[in-house]
């Protein structure tokens, strides 16, 4: 009986000051990584529209798959320059959080991975903006489908990581899809005008 | 297991090369594939390893006598537990670029083998300092022994090392053997490298070549 007290005691007291350890570092980090993550957000923001003089702001939220996304106007001068939104794709291991951001043309002019989960090695290629990512550049919502063969029209899907790619070109098109319906209103008749490309998508689907 | 008569370059080498954690213990296997598919996913694994391993063999060490020996497993991972959160948490908030790199791997350490079975083997026998010194050597051991893993799998894999791609052909990146960055890729690299290291003991140093077990 009295053994069991002095076990439990000393287990007590290692626990304690562990909590003490854990909660003292987590106060003294915690600020600094609230402010470092602010900060990258931002910039990644400001990185998807350089020329925007005003700050960039939240313009209003999107629903996709039941989670909430945020869309944002970057002006230069009170005038749009740029449509950006959040978006993600569920990959093979994880949620691939995104940032694409489409000129007034409502093409896509940048996009950015925030965070993912994927294989190190095969999924996280998709990062890769030589390999994957730069394709996306220019493209208009009919064109944003995953081939598996080599493309300038469409997205060519990473050889080893096709749910990956996969994730994030679905992501992207559910992005430009809300950005189009929220800004494009003039933009309609010209995206109705590739009625192929349409056929295409529901292919690719099955 | 005592340190008497030993010096610490014994201790240290002893992680290195003669128990190795990878290639000789045999520990901590799951992470030594699921993290090697790069020199450099390897290598930082290896590094976080290496630091929370010094400060939990220097933690159990120093605290080795009020431990009851009744409840030490649970005291072995708490001490872990809270090292692994703090490297965590004070990685997350000043290394932000290592720490999107490897933040999945991190908390994982909790559950390594290697850490708890040197706290256990040695830390819980010896004083502060060979333990740290052990800590270190076991550390270096792991980090090395997942570069080596590494560098195999990532030139075999994707013809890259350290993410600079080294192959190329017709202006086109080489991967020799997709299956070397996949996770049976991980096996055969670790079992042919295990025996490679117990041939060339062997053959050259006169050892017994032996590859677990040994705990």
């Amino acid at each position: 009986m009295k053994d069991m007290i002095k076990v439990t005691l000393g287990l007590v007291v290692i626990f304690i000051a562990a909590g003490v350890i854990m909660g003292a570092t987590y106060k003294m980090t915690s600020p600094v990584r609230y402010v470092a993550e602010q900060k990258e957000k931002e910039e990644a923001l400001k990185e998807m529209a350089p020329e925007a003089t005003d700050p960039i702001k939240a313009a209003g939220t999107w629903v996709s798959h039941e989670k909430t996304y945020e869309y944002y106007a970057a002006t230069s001068n009170g005038k749009p320059v740029a449509y950006i939104a959040t978006t993600a794709g569920k990959g093979y291991s994880s949620h691939i959080l995104m940032l694409v951001s489409v000129n007034t043309d409502l093409k896509i002019r940048d996009m950015k991975i925030l965070h993912h989960g994927e294989t190190p090695g095969l999924g996280d290629q998709v990062e890769d903006r030589a390999l994957f990512l730069d394709q996306f550049k220019g493209k208009s919502l009919p064109q944003l489908v995953l081939v598996k063969s080599e493309t300038k029209e469409n997205i060519q899907a990473i050889s080893g990581a096709t749910i990956s790619s996969r994730a994030v070109t679905n992501g992207t098109k559910d992005a430009v899809q809300t950005l189009v319906e929220k800004y494009g209103a003039g933009l309609n008749a010209a995206a109705q005008g590739q009625e192929t490309h349409h056929h295409e998508v529901k292919h690719e689907h099955k | 297991m005592s340190t008497n008569n030993t010096s610490y370059w014994t201790v240290f080498k002893n992680g290195v090369f003669g128990e190795n954690p990878v290639f000789r213990l045999a520990l901590s296997l799951c992470p030594a594939v699921a993290v090697t598919s790069g020199v450099k996913n390897g290598t930082l694994m290896g590094v976080a390893v290496l630091f929370v391993m010094v400060m939990v063999n220097a933690t159990v060490s120093l605290i080795r006598n009020f431990i009851n020996p009744k409840v030490r497993i649970p005291s072995y991972m708490f001490i872990i537990a809270t090292w692994v959160t703090v490297t965590d948490l004070v990685m997350a908030a000043y290394a932000r670029d290592v720490y999107k790199q490897m933040g999945l791997y991190i908390m994982l350490i909790v559950a390594f083998a290697i850490v708890l079975s040197r706290a256990e083997v040695f830390a819980m026998k010896n004083k502060l300092i060979p333990s740290i010194i052990d800590g270190a050597g076991m550390g270096m051991g792991f980090l090395l022994a997942l570069a080596l893993i590494g560098v195999f799998r990532e030139f075999l894999g994707k013809g890259a090392l350290w993410g600079f791609q080294i192959l190329w052909a017709d202006g086109k990146p080489v991967k020799p053997m997709l299956i070397a960055i996949l996770p049976a890729g991980g096996f055969f690299a670790m079992g042919l490298i295990m025996g490679g290291l117990n041939w060339i003991d062997r053959r050259f140093f006169g050892g017994t070549g032996s590859g677990g077990g040994a705990h």
